[in-house]
């Protein structure tokens, strides 16, 4: 009986977190008159909406956009977050403490401290309306520095040394020797910054305006409260179902990973 | 921590080594962590359009924000919200972690459909909850008509506005939460309960006196967690309400942003983000202080 | 138009070191010793149509100083996009889309120049504007850096099938007169539990430029042509601004316009409200898109008792020229060409708008339009009772403090109109008083 009790508290709780999804994406499809209809299903699907979204905006330049900039974003902070992590963990040098102590604080500075500086500087440094300044200020990440750090602690210096009378270069030992080791860590990492910065809406909306320029969830910000889409639901549900179609598709495949990164990352702040 | 390799030659080489691996980051450390709040710290003494040149005004940006009501609505806004959102966030994930805790069927998919909306854009959940809380003929309305139920004003009565987003976004985030608790449980050692059992104990009791204080660190984090977002409190209320009904979903953030790009006070939105961050800070040490007492007396 | 307008002034800042320009621009002299000027129209068709028409007419007749036409992008708010001009020095030497609320962020940014530098400047105000506008475009003793060119006054638009289906027969002229109206009106038609005509609808959101369209036209009505300002001191008439806030605050509290978004398309336009505050290119839409729909342009309703003339807010577009051309002499020769009569009557004729004249009405070169046009009419008498927007900083943000104080009183009936009045001045004057 208590089982019973269980599956129906959870199988609503399924209902509650899956159905408002399916209510949208059927809804971008479903002519205007019917959307409000709970029904999950219609006799006039259509591709209307989404046509009519395409046609208004660039969303699959902005998809493309989206890409680049989370993709570079992401092996940029893997790239550096690696190196500085086994620099800190591995390698001795003046001020090791020091630089540790910074990466630290900078943790603890809310971002609503600095965004607006940061805003000028790319202004200043003429990177509006540019790749690079959508990218620059995520290009290196502390959490990804201290989360790499720790687990290179774990690696034992016996392996390390090996390399090294072998006569390897801290760098190549960085790549050949400790990412194999480290990718369950590296793809924790590269999961949990893709998925930032794909959904990250206010700081593009900051530094760019040019409309083929923008990422995927600013430019259906952009759309929906632009007016241009105001008075049309379906228009609306359709953009937004093509903004949540590249994570869900993702997540559908890499589901175990995405939890996983996300949850491990959260236990060790 | 022993330094095995005391050749000089390689100590320095290592030290030479070390300074270009993280030199790279030392340069954006400076330009972006650095430099910002410097001049951040610059900026709240002077009044500034980017257009034209600054202008000192020593004090009178934190005047102006003592005697600002709409930065005071604005951090009540989000006080509130934190009041909803993390006491709802904290029960339903407990909730369905003890339910998924036990032996039941399909825990993966279970666990997969409660995480989905947190790799969502909150753009799209945004969007999507429009239309949930819509009053005409939104989904929620929709079902309590056809239950007999008046329409409820969720978005447009503004004393149910910044709960009814708390409450989007627990539906947002409380899925990660769930898997925390759900590692937190499976990380309580049976034996308590087994030897609880023995002692008499109900599952209330068990419950309450084992697994409660168990999952303390667990709770912490959530608390941590979810209030560190919800300082962040932007693109929803953005887009689904514009600050509205009555500047009742007006979040700092949104504040903030509205007063540097929107009318381009940047000298006094700098002095909001000061003052806010340094709330932020606070509220949080404060709660780890106090949660982690806790956990000691426990 | 509007609508872009108010959104992207949302994001204005951003742009403002951002070259916004999409094309290049040079404003060079050609070895021939010919003079090229760069105009900027607004960026909607019509008005593209005319500058094309103009620009033609002009080059035809004046061929060592040529003109260049370049739109200005439309996902862009044309204030954003000079803005970011003047920043960048890429401005043209002529533009046409100067709306004056924002006159005041391009003069302190040194964008523009003094058109009354030029002898004939003052006669050709003097003889174009309406003396009752006159005072508020030139200030003796100050430099003037525009000329109003066209204005788009906000007035009433009624759907006559829907007054005569409520048997009323006279279209409402003061607040009792509108509100009487509303009784019979707003009802349940088919009896399905939900309002299906309404009086009249506004958006409610607390969006600044919203209020050009409910607010400030009608506080500009009710207290005889007053604005908010006075130079730069504010001087809000707050018993007007009461009566308007209380106005529309029955409205809301009688449902005779609804609180929520209508989806599905323009309401007036499916004959589901029965007014509309608008500017003349709603005479435009109803040709478009409801062509068999009769109706009346009347002036805003006033408080009762009724006042002489009712005034209005024009939302005007002026003309300027740019601190960056080097050749004002000639650009100021261009301006003349495009407020000049037959040029305004192609105003008229290919954008549908109403250019500041005092002659408007008096000049035979005018009647054939007005005669083939006559909805336009009301339109063209209203234009000299108009005012525009003071020329304060930090505008928007004030507009946006009173729409707030609008949201709660009239919209949600939670403050007395008399304590809104007030607290309208008081905030205004704080935020004038913070950017001292």
């Amino acid at each position: 009986m208590k089982t019973l009790g269980r599956y129906i508290l959870l199988f609503s709780g399924g209902v509650i977190f899956a159905y408002p999804f399916l209510w949208m994406a059927v809804g971008a499809l479903k002519p205007e008159a019917e959307i409000h209809d709970l029904a999950l299903w219609s006799s006039h699907l259509s591709l209307a909406s989404l046509e009519k979204v395409f046609a208004k905006v660039p969303l699959a330049r902005s998809f493309l956009n989206s890409v680049i900039v989370s993709a570079f974003t992401t092996l940029s902070v893997i790239f550096f977050g690696s190196m500085v992590g086994y620099a800190l963990a591995k390698l001795q040098f003046k001020g090791r403490q020091v630089l540790y102590a910074a990466i630290l604080f900078t943790m603890m500075v809310p971002f609503q401290l600095t965004l607006i500086p940061q805003y000028i500087l790319i202004v200043k440094l003429g990177l509006t309306d540019s790749y690079l300044g959508l990218i620059a200020p995520t290009m290196m990440s502390a959490l990804s520095i201290v989360i790499f750090r720790q687990f290179f602690l774990g690696i034992p210096d016996a392996l390390l040394d090996a390399a090294r009378i072998d006569g390897c270069s801290e760098l190549r030992i960085l790549f050949r020797v400790v990412w194999p080791l480290a990718r369950p860590t590296v793809l924790t990492v590269a999961i949990l910054t893709f998925m930032t910065s794909w959904n990250e809406v206010l700081w593009p909306l900051l530094v760019v305006r040019e409309r083929s320029l923008m990422t995927m969830p600013q430019l259906v910000t952009i759309f929906v409260t632009g007016g241009e889409a105001e008075t049309q639901l379906g228009v609306q549900l359709a953009a937004a179902t093509m903004l949540a179609l590249p994570v869900t598709i993702l997540y559908a495949f890499f589901q175990r990973y995405f939890i996983d990164s996300m949850v491990s990352t959260g236990l060790k702040g | 921590m022993t330094v095995r390799r005391d050749q000089s030659s390689q100590k320095s080489g290592f030290g030479r080594t070390g300074h270009i691996f993280v030199f790279p980051y030392v340069v954006f450390f400076l330009l972006f962590a650095a430099y910002p709040l410097v001049f951040s710290l610059i900026l709240v003494f002077h009044r500034w359009n980017i257009v034209t040149p600054m202008e000192w005004v020593g004090f009178k940006n934190f005047v102006r924000l003592l005697n600002d009501p709409l930065f005071a609505k604005a951090i009540g806004n989000t006080l509130l919200f934190l009041a909803v959102h993390i006491p709802l966030q904290i029960v339903v994930a407990l909730l369905f972690a003890l339910l998924l805790n036990t032996r039941i069927a399909a825990r993966g998919a279970f666990r997969a459909i409660f995480f989905l909306p947190v790799v969502v854009s909150g753009v799209v959940v945004t969007i999507l909850w429009q239309q949930v809380y819509a009053y005409d003929n939104g989904i929620l309305n929709a079902i309590a008509l056809s239950l007999g139920l008046p329409r409820v004003p969720w978005i447009i009565d503004p004393s149910m506005a910044m709960p009814s987003i708390a409450l989007m976004a627990t539906w947002k985030n409380v899925g990660i939460y769930i898997v925390l608790f759900l590692v937190g449980l499976q990380n309580i050692p049976k034996e308590l309960y087994e030897s609880a059992s023995l002692d008499g104990a109900d599952s209330i009791r068990r419950f309450f006196y084992i697994t409660i204080p168990m999952l303390n660190p667990s709770m912490i984090l959530v608390v941590v967690l979810s209030t560190i977002g919800g300082f962040s409190l932007f693109i929803e209320p953005y887009v689904m309400t514009g600050g509205g009904p009555m500047q009742s979903t007006l979040s700092a953030m949104l504040y903030i942003y509205n007063q540097a790009f929107y009318f381009g006070h940047m000298g006094y939105a700098a002095t909001l983000g000061f003052v806010f961050a340094v709330m932020i800070l606070a509220v949080v040490l404060l709660q780890k202080r106090l949660l982690e007492r806790e956990a000691v007396v426990a | 138009m509007t609508l872009a307008r108010g959104f992207s002034f949302r994001l204005a800042l951003p742009l403002l070191l951002i070259v916004g320009c999409a094309e290049n621009k040079e404003s060079f002299s050609p070895g021939s010793g010919s003079i090229t000027l760069t105009y900027w129209p607004a960026p909607n068709p019509e008005e593209i149509k005319l500058a094309d028409t103009l620009v033609a007419l002009w080059n035809k007749t004046h061929p060592s100083v040529q003109v260049r036409m370049q739109p200005i992008p439309v996902s862009q708010s044309t204030e954003e996009v000079l803005l970011a001009a003047i920043a960048a020095k890429t401005t043209p030497d002529v533009c046409s889309n100067i709306w004056p609320g924002a006159l005041y962020e391009y003069t302190v940014a040194g964008g523009l120049i003094a058109l009354n530098r030029f002898p004939d400047f003052d006669s050709l105000m003097n003889a174009r504007i309406p003396s009752d506008l006159l005072k508020f475009f030139r200030k003796m003793g100050e430099p003037a850096y525009q000329i109003p060119w066209k204005t788009n006054p906000v007035m009433m638009v009624c759907n006559v099938a829907l007054f005569e289906e409520a048997g009323i027969g006279k279209l409402p002229r003061t607040y009792s007169e509108y509100l009487q109206a509303g009784e019979n009106i707003v009802r349940d038609r088919d009896g399905d539990g939900q309002i299906d005509v309404w009086l009249g609808e506004r958006d409610i959101r607390p969006i600044w430029w919203q209020r050009l369209f409910d607010f400030y036209p009608f506080y500009i009505a009710a207290s005889g042509g007053k604005t908010l300002f006075e130079g730069q001191e504010e001087s809000m008439d707050r018993h007007a601004a009461a009566q308007v806030m209380g106005f529309f605050q029955e409205c809301y509290e009688r449902n005779y316009f609804p609180r929520t978004f209508f989806q599905g398309g323009d309401p007036f336009l499916l004959g589901v409200k029965a007014t509309h505050f608008s500017g003349p290119w709603q005479v435009a839409a109803i040709k478009k898109f409801a062509p068999t729909m009769r109706y009346e342009v009347v002036p805003l309703p006033v408080p009762d008792g009724g006042l002489a003339t009712v005034h209005t807010y024009g939302d005007f577009k002026n003309i300027a020229i740019f601190s960056t051309t080097q050749h004002p002499a000639e650009a100021w020769e261009f301006v003349k060409f495009l407020v000049s009569a037959e040029h305004d009557l192609l105003l008229l004729q290919i954008a549908n708008q109403i250019p500041v004249r005092r002659d408007l009405l008096r000049n035979p070169l005018f009647e054939p339009f007005f005669q083939d046009n006559p909805e336009m009419v009301p339109f063209a008498e209203q234009a000299t009772y108009t005012r525009g927007i003071d020329e304060v900083p930090d505008l928007k943000e004030i507009f946006d403090a009173l729409s707030q104080e609008y949201e709660v009183c009239a919209v949600y009936g939670r403050k007395s109109p008399s304590e809104a009045a007030d607290d309208m001045a008081k905030r205004t004057r704080m935020i004038m008083e913070w950017n001292q």
